[in-house]
């Protein structure tokens, strides 16, 4: 089924000479309508420039941008304008029109539509109670918090009815609350008016909270995309794994022993995998480095422990984690 | 000149000529000034939005020999000295309203001399406007003249009237000096009979009296730039 956002080969090149910078490489994208999907990335990966891409605020060099299987790169500027009230956008800080007031800016995408002026208001009115703040529409921006500007914003874009919400690290201002408040409105809306929400963002926990599929932008480059559970449980890039467990121990390079990675998929936390290993196979194999996380009683996250030289022990010790349930485990071989 | 003020006689003169011309004067001088202010803002204004909007990444980029030359001949207007610009533009007046002489004919020297500086201010005003919110409109699907009458205008709109009221402070001063090729107003009053003809007590009344017009419209017109601006609105 094709998405109803496609990016095919985008790449996008910054400057000039030494100082050219390729923010995007070949990068190909397709959101399922109805997805909440999630392009994660540290900064200076690309993922504000991708995003930025999909309503054409910044033309890719190469590549295309289909919307409805509709290639927005080769529309006229007429054509593209219509399509982008279509494709709503929320901003990291907010941009909203200081000199207007909540209800007028929520207004404004209905004033480029031509609507009429009572029904805008009337309509501004609704979306201010959808947002939660059916009290502040006289307030000007200075007036209210950082969350209650994001939530002005997010009324405003949906005043044009869009069909996608592009949301450009729109909690990464607020604090662990507001965030999480703005991140279950955003996840209302995606529920109740079937909008497709984009999210980008550095904040592993933003995607975790509420998105269904996920990218991982490494240097403009997609290492990895999936659905959130299967990524986040066991990533497959290295990026994906400095991700979701930013603080595993990579093997050093100058480790010169044979070094396996096991991952916890959700096994149960309280069994003793460890050292059943070591009772049961009779190895005894040191922890080199450990990131794991406990959700719900499961664990999640990667350790590297020490394997003997032995090419018969390493087996047996491999076979046996990949028995468990929910872990599974490999020998590292990047740092030799 | 201090001895003028106490010849009885004289200072009766002078008096005699501030009662019966002071008024006309001043209202030459508002007069002018209106129009020069009017016609320097409908040349200007949209001299300085096309100077932001057309540039490289402006919202509607213009060929870049058009910046060029637009940016050259601003240039060139606003290094002219005002009393050298004036006396070059007569010509025109001849053309325009018909006559070298009089209040009407320095009107289109000023304005000339006028406008290029109500560009430049327009497009620091514009240029002040934060480029996010220009971006979010753009996003929304909004046209390159929707973007200027709905947002980069009225978001510099507080910025905009303090430029407004240096420029009529500038223009107050030029309507001085034009009283030299006999442009009307308090100008004209003080050259006339202060500095050509030694009447101190006319020429002060009529320095006075545009100083006290600068005054009114510089902390009128602060006293509107702060009003309108609701970035700064107190948390109620």
């Amino acid at each position: 089924m094709a998405g109803i956002i496609e990016l095919k080969g985008l790449s996008k090149t910054f400057g000039t000479g030494e100082n050219q910078v390729s923010a995007l490489k070949n990068v190909s994208v397709s959101v399922e309508k109805g997805d909440i999907f999630g392009i994660i990335g540290l900064s200076g990966a690309g993922k504000s420039t991708l995003v930025r891409c999909i309503n054409l605020l910044e033309r890719p060099d190469q590549g295309s941008v289909l919307f409805h299987g509709k290639d927005l790169t080769e529309l006229k500027e007429k054509e593209l304008r219509l399509q982008r009230r279509k494709i709503s956008m929320i901003f990291q800080s907010f941009n909203l029109l200081d000199q207007r007031t909540a209800l007028d800016n929520i207004c404004f995408p209905m004033e480029l539509e031509g609507v009429p002026r009572k029904k805008a208001r009337q309509r501004a009115k609704e979306l201010l109670e959808t947002v939660g703040l059916p009290d502040k529409a006289d307030a000007y921006p200075v007036q209210l918090s950082g969350g209650q500007k994001q939530r002005i914003a997010i009324a405003r874009a949906l005043a044009s009815d869009p069909e996608v919400l592009l949301c450009d690290e729109a909690t990464s201002a607020l604090d662990p609350k507001t965030t999480g408040q703005i991140l279950s409105l955003l996840q209302t809306i995606n529920k109740e008016r079937g909008i497709t929400v984009i999210i980008i963002t550095h904040q592993m926990s933003v995607i975790e909270q509420i998105c269904n599929r996920v990218a991982i932008l490494d240097s403009g480059e997609v290492a990895e995309i999936g659905d959130v559970v299967d990524v986040f449980s066991n990533p497959q890039s290295q990026a994906g794994r400095r991700l979701v467990s930013p603080n595993v121990a990579e093997p050093a390079l100058d480790w010169d022993i044979p070094i396996a990675r096991i991952a916890f998929n959700g096994s149960v936390s309280e069994e003793p995998v460890i050292a059943r290993l070591v009772t049961t196979t009779g190895i005894p194999v040191s922890i080199m480095g450990a990131a794991t996380r406990n959700v719900d009683g499961k664990a999640f996250g990667t350790m590297l422990i020490s394997l003997p030289e032995d090419p018969g022990k390493k087996k047996e010790i491999l076979d046996f984690l990949n028995g468990c349930q929910g872990v599974s485990a490999e020998e590292v071989t990047e740092h030799v | 000149m201090f001895d003028l003020f106490s010849d009885a006689a004289k200072v009766a003169q002078q008096m005699e000529i501030i009662c019966s011309e002071y008024g006309f004067a001043l209202w030459e001088t508002m007069y002018s000034l209106l129009l020069e202010v009017l016609f320097s803002y409908v040349i200007g204004l949209p001299l300085g939005v096309l100077l932001v909007t057309g540039e490289k990444e402006g919202i509607r980029p213009l060929p870049r020999w058009l910046m060029t030359v637009l940016n050259a001949v601003i240039n060139l207007l606003r290094s002219v000295p005002f009393l050298i610009l004036m006396i070059i533009a007569l010509p025109l007046s001849k053309l325009i309203v018909g006559t070298k002489v009089g209040t009407a004919a320095t009107i289109p020297p000023m304005v000339i001399a006028a406008f290029p500086l109500v560009a430049r201010m327009v497009e620091s005003s514009l240029r002040e406007v934060n480029q996010g919110v220009v971006e979010a409109a753009q996003s929304m699907g909004a046209s390159a003249l929707q973007i200027v009458g709905k947002v980069l205008l009225p978001e510099a709109l507080p910025s905009l009237i303090s430029g407004g009221t240096i420029t009529v402070g500038t223009i107050l001063g030029y309507g001085a000096m034009a009283g030299i090729i006999g442009g009307g107003g308090l100008g004209k009053m003080a050259i006339n009979y202060g500095y050509y003809n030694f009447k101190f007590l006319v020429m002060w009344a009529a320095v006075i009296g545009l100083i006290i017009l600068v005054q009114v419209f510089q902390s009128a017109g602060t006293r509107i730039a702060v009003k309108c601006d609701k970035r700064l609105r107190n948390r109620s």
